[in-house]
């Protein structure tokens, strides 16, 4: 899905990201660990492209989204971030009615039609595990809501615009475990049907719900392999010291 | 433990201090709602609200002679009956306070009834006249008396005794109310508002989310700083020499060359500019940065972040910047003496002259003779006005930030 070459990410003078190149297989859930300040986000955001709002943020390198690099002049960053969603640290619905923040995307993309938006939003609210906590109360304020509920209300605007990669920033940060549990069951239901990233300071998190994992360190990709074999045999000795949790 | 007797001392005086000048603000405004409301509640009425100020004036006399006729007394309390004209006066101020007499009844028959204006067109006296100066009493031998409305009510009566005729009485139909101040000011607050508003929150959108924050917009904010600061009397000298010339060329109306209500309007959009642009860009500025980045990374467009999640989360901050607004508008008089000028009007149009709330208190207190108890009325009114917006944009507020907070 993802092929990065040679990536390079500078905030200013300072470097975030050194020469990153990874691929990432669709259909699999792709976990980014690694100490604070290591670039895991930094490279998260670059996937689609939300680097762009800080502007003194310079990328080098290639970064292919099914062989079309997305920082080629040319491309649409819309169209990406439509194929690319992203649910955020905490959880960020809009001071909206439940409905309008499912719908909200698509309506930015122009659907007017009522009742399409009425079963985009019963479908997004389903896959994301919520429809039966929230059926009855769709014009209610998304700021009622737990904060479990919210984030996955997040998740559930991000499938409404039927992405292909979901990009997810340490989603459970902010919650209790039981939200987290509900979040983690999600995505690996949503697996099937999506290619998912997920920034994770939590490493039975990344053990517990990723196919692969990439071990970030000092803006540089140490290590990207099974999740089995980096929580096992990794190849790395940094790698190691940081998942027995000697640093980091 | 003398280090703590040290603390303790300092503590307690600033302490004091604090409490000090606390207590003297609220002192000092207090005093001043005192005096306004002392002074001014004495003329506060329904009447001066609805009133115009321009007086009607009539010069009327009576057509028949009075001989034999005598009417009966309807004895209102304080009021002085003229058995043989059929009418009470009584001893009364004006509106704006000064000594009159007032025309409290005429009967049915009465001549004053009858009676007719300089060009001769049947123009009765009617209740609520009062004295404009003098009428002249007329005597069967063809003498005449001037009675002067100095003279009191009783007097009138007295001198009409055995007269048989009433001749250039000057009378009129009340003024000196502020109906057509108050209509023009909220016409201001209205018209300054609508442009006003739309232009500083885009300009302050434009700023915040659009222009590339650079040396240009940091140099264009300070600008910005700069014109709050500006003395508005400077901006009334713009809305003369620009705006008052401009507003007669759009409406092709040469009489608009002595101001307008567009142009005070125009001039306090100016006045207002800066005000909004700073409330909407330090509303927009706490919208959290997690908002926009959620709508971008829903694939909407910057220009559709901007008007559907940026502007209605800044909606409160803008409509604060709104209130502030509403006070520069109803509190400015420098400018508006230049762009509008000082002419109390009645009949209210965007493209007339008429005059704000605040100008008629200068005109009130520029007189030869100023007063201080008009001028306060009308400061209660302008309160009045002041407090029953601000409550509505407050419950509009309220109302907004209820339905998804």
């Amino acid at each position: 899905m993802f092929k990065v070459e040679n990536m390079s990410l500078h905030y200013g003078e300072k470097m975030a990201l050194d020469n990153i190149n990874i691929e990432i297989k669709e259909k699999e859930v792709t976990a980014f660990i690694g100490p604070s300040g290591c670039g895991k986000s930094s490279f998260l955001r670059s996937l689609n492209r939300m680097n762009d709002l800080i502007e003194e943020a310079k990328i080098e390198g290639i970064v292919k989204l099914k062989g079309e690099n997305i920082y080629d002049k040319k491309y649409d960053v819309i169209d990406l971030r439509t194929k690319v969603g992203m649910v955020f640290q905490s959880p960020n619905p809009f001071p909206m009615s439940i409905f309008e923040n499912v719908v909200y995307g698509p309506k930015r993309q122009g659907v007017r039609n009522k009742k399409t938006l009425r079963e985009i939003a019963e479908k997004a609210l389903k896959q994301a595990a919520l429809w039966e906590e929230v059926s009855s109360r769709l014009n209610e304020s998304a700021m009622k809501l737990s904060g479990g509920q919210q984030q996955r209300l997040c998740i559930a605007r991000t499938l409404a615009m039927e992405p292909e990669v979901i990009l997810m920033d340490e989603p459970t940060s902010a919650l209790d475990p039981i939200a987290t549990q509900k979040i983690e069951d999600l995505i690996r239901e949503l697996k099937n049907d999506y290619t998912i990233i997920i920034v994770t300071h939590n490493m039975q998190q990344a053990a517990r719900i990723s196919d692969k994992t990439a071990f970030f360190y000092m803006g540089e990709l140490i290590e990207f392999d099974k999740t089995t074999k980096i929580f096992n045999k990794p190849k790395y000795d940094q790698t190691e010291k940081y998942i027995t949790g000697r640093f980091g | 433990m003398r280090k703590v007797k040290k603390r303790q001392v300092i503590d307690l005086s600033l302490k004091i201090i604090t409490y000090l000048a606390s207590f003297i603000s609220v002192i000092i405004l207090g005093a001043i709602l005192i005096f306004v409301f002392s002074n001014g509640s004495k003329l506060l009425s329904f009447k001066i609200l609805t009133t115009d100020y321009n007086s009607k004036p009539y010069r009327l006399k009576t057509t028949k002679d009075v001989e034999g006729l005598s009417f009966t007394n309807p004895n209102i309390t304080d009021a002085y009956f003229s058995e043989d004209f059929g009418f009470a006066v009584k001893d009364d101020y004006t509106l704006e306070g000064t000594e009159t007499i007032r025309f409290v009844y005429i009967d049915e028959n009465s001549p004053l009834k009858t009676s007719v204006n300089e060009q001769g067109d049947n123009e009765p006296f009617k209740v609520d006249f009062i004295f404009d100066s003098t009428m002249r009493a007329v005597y069967k031998d063809g003498s005449t008396t001037t009675i002067f409305s100095k003279d009191g009510a009783k007097n009138v009566v007295d001198t009409l005794n055995g007269a048989i005729k009433i001749e250039a009485a000057n009378v009129k139909f009340e003024g000196g109310g502020i109906r057509g101040s108050i209509i023009t000011t909220l016409y201001l607050i209205g018209l300054t508002l609508l442009i006003g508003l739309p232009f500083g929150v885009l300009t302050a959108l434009y700023l915040h989310e659009i222009a590339p924050q650079n040396k240009i917009t940091n140099l264009l904010r300070s600008f910005i700083d700069m014109l709050t600061g500006i003395p508005s009397i400077i901006f009334g000298l713009m809305g003369a020499a620009f705006f008052i010339p401009f507003t007669s060329l759009l409406f092709n109306n040469p009489d608009m060359k002595r101001g307008s209500v567009i142009a005070g309007a125009l001039t306090l959009v100016v006045i207002i500019l800066p005000v909004v642009i700073k409330a909407t860009e330090s509303a927009l500025s706490v919208v959290p940065k997690s908002y926009k980045e959620g709508s971008l990374a829903l694939g909407a467009t910057k220009t559709q972040t901007t008007f559907k999640i940026m502007l209605p989360n800044a909606l409160p901050g803008i409509l604060s910047g709104a209130i502030l607004s509403i006070g520069r508008i109803i509190g400015e008089s420098a400018a508006l003496i230049f762009a509008m000028g000082t002419f109390i009007g009645d009949n209210i149009t965007i493209t007339g002259r008429s005059t704000s709330l605040a100008v008629h208190i200068w005109s009130v207190m520029g007189g030869e003779i100023p007063n201080i108890n008009l001028a306060s009325t009308i400061a209660i009114v302008i309160l009045i006005v002041v407090l029953i917006l601000n409550i509505s944009v407050k419950l509009i507020t309220n109302s907004f930030m209820k339905k998804y907070k």
